[in-house]
């Protein structure tokens, strides 16, 4: 299945399908999402309508850390294989990545100023989602520092596989400082503590969130495939030219 | 053995060598401590109760000095291709030159740091917990910033770069060294759980950033 799609024409079919399918069902679920979240839903009794802000927040703090997962995914499938694809989806995640994790930080942010009166509390989860945008940082930066391209795809698939070990250990070392962050409230062993009506719209942001991140990966994988043939047509033209 | 001695003899010598390379990085630790207090203010108990936080954060600094040079003369001279032609185990080999390097110019920033304490009024047992905090996590500092200083090598003006991929993963280290003078400090006994627990991150550290470093010379090579 990996090999199968390593092939670059293949590769491009797949793309011009998958691109039009992520399109529509991100227009579709984050439509009925946002109107959900911001009309069809009930006020939260203590939140009042501040509460909505959380069905931006969560799907892009989601966002933030399943990008992650999903760069360190493509990083390790080009290390080990030496998919180029791989390493194209890595280099393509990584800023579609940091926007979310941006995103996160600053709902976050305005979240944060009506419920706990303050913009920035150095709470576990804030510090490390911040520790998180650094490293999608570090990894944009040593990817455009890097000139030659197969160093560059070396080099920053090893940074980003450690990143996972560094970001698994920074969670746990945050959590020495007492948390203002409400706990975990979706995913629980004995069923979400959320009422079904805050539920349903989160479900459907995250889910549109999820398209959308998608549908730009795609994007932007089939645009970098098409800028790199471009120009190599260029550097093929010249050559022939001075000949 | 005898390769890796000589390796690590050798990153120890060229740190002395070549004027004021080695003292660097302590250099830089007094300059920033000394300038610390005169941006907060000379209020003692202040001074104290942030003394461990700006003296460990000073020494992670003072450890990104040497980085970029560590891999990057190295890479452009063409010692990281021989490195690799050498039966050797490369990821033993790396961890000589980092401990290499290490030994010879991080050894004082631990003193520095029980000075420095004492400068900013923290009690004399405080100040001692700090500084063996702090010689607990140059291992882990060190290899760290030879993780990244192997990424970037060769790369102009890659300090900046090598700061930027190294700080966050120096942030477990940082809280629990710095958190170790901090409790100390508190009189609090969680100070013992957090000095071994910088011990137990760099000890990790040893344990797998040597791999780490061993793959990106590798990728940087060719």
């Amino acid at each position: 299945m990996l090999s199968y799609f390593a092939n670059p024409q293949r590769f491009d079919r797949l793309a011009r399908i998958a691109i039009p399918v992520f399109a529509v069902l991100t227009l579709i679920l984050l439509g009925a999402g946002i109107y959900m979240s911001f009309f069809a839903s009930p006020p939260d009794y203590q939140q009042g309508d501040t509460v909505r802000i959380m069905y931006v927040h969560v799907p892009a703090a989601y966002m933030a850390s399943a990008l992650y997962a999903a760069l360190a995914g493509a990083s390790f499938v080009y290390f080990v294989w030496r998919h180029a694809i791989a390493d194209a989806a890595a280099a393509v995640i990584a800023p579609i990545g940091a926007v979310f994790t941006a995103l996160a930080l600053a709902t976050g942010s305005i979240w944060g100023k009506p419920m706990w009166g303050t913009w920035w509390e150095w709470d576990a989860r804030m510090t490390s989602v911040l520790v998180l945008f650094l490293v999608y940082l570090g990894y944009m930066a040593l990817r455009s520092a890097l000139e030659d391209a197969q160093q560059a795809a070396r080099a920053s698939a090893i940074l980003a596989m450690a990143g996972v070990i560094n970001l698994v250990i920074v969670k746990f070392s945050v959590e020495w400082w007492s948390s203002l962050h409400q706990p975990a409230s979706v995913f629980r062993a004995d069923g979400p503590t959320i009422h079904s009506s805050q539920l349903w719209p989160l479900g459907l942001m995250a889910l549109g969130y999820t398209m959308l991140a998608g549908w730009l990966v795609f994007y932007r994988l089939r645009t970098r495939a098409i800028a790199r043939r471009a120009d190599a047509l260029l550097r093929q033209k010249e050559a022939g030219g001075r000949r | 053995m005898r390769v890796l001695t000589a390796i690590f003899a050798r990153e120890a010598r060229l740190a002395w060598a070549g004027g004021g390379g080695a003292a660097g990085p302590a250099a830089f630790f007094l300059a920033a401590i000394t300038l610390a207090p005169l941006a907060i203010g000379p209020a003692a108990d202040l001074l104290a109760a942030v003394a461990p936080g700006i003296l460990a954060f000073a020494a992670l600094l003072s450890v990104l000095q040497s980085a970029e040079r560590l891999f990057g003369d190295d890479f452009s001279d063409g010692t990281l291709d021989l490195y690799l032609l050498t039966p050797t185990s490369l990821a033993a080999l790396c961890l000589a030159k980092v401990m290499g390097q290490a030994s010879a110019t991080l050894w004082p920033l631990p003193l520095i740091g029980v000075l420095g304490g004492l400068m900013y009024g923290l009690p004399p047992l405080s100040a001692l917990v700090l500084g063996a905090a702090l010689l607990a996590a140059i291992p882990a500092l060190a290899l760290i910033a030879g993780f990244a200083g192997a990424l970037a090598a060769g790369i102009k003006r890659g300090g900046l770069l090598i700061a930027l991929i190294a700080t966050p993963m120096m942030v477990p280290v940082l809280i629990f060294a710095a958190g170790a003078g901090r409790t100390a400090f508190a009189g609090d006994e969680r100070a013992v759980a957090n000095l071994l627990l910088t011990l137990a991150i760099s000890l990790g550290t040893v344990a797998l950033a040597p791999f780490g470093i061993a793959a990106a010379v590798r990728g940087r090579s060719g």
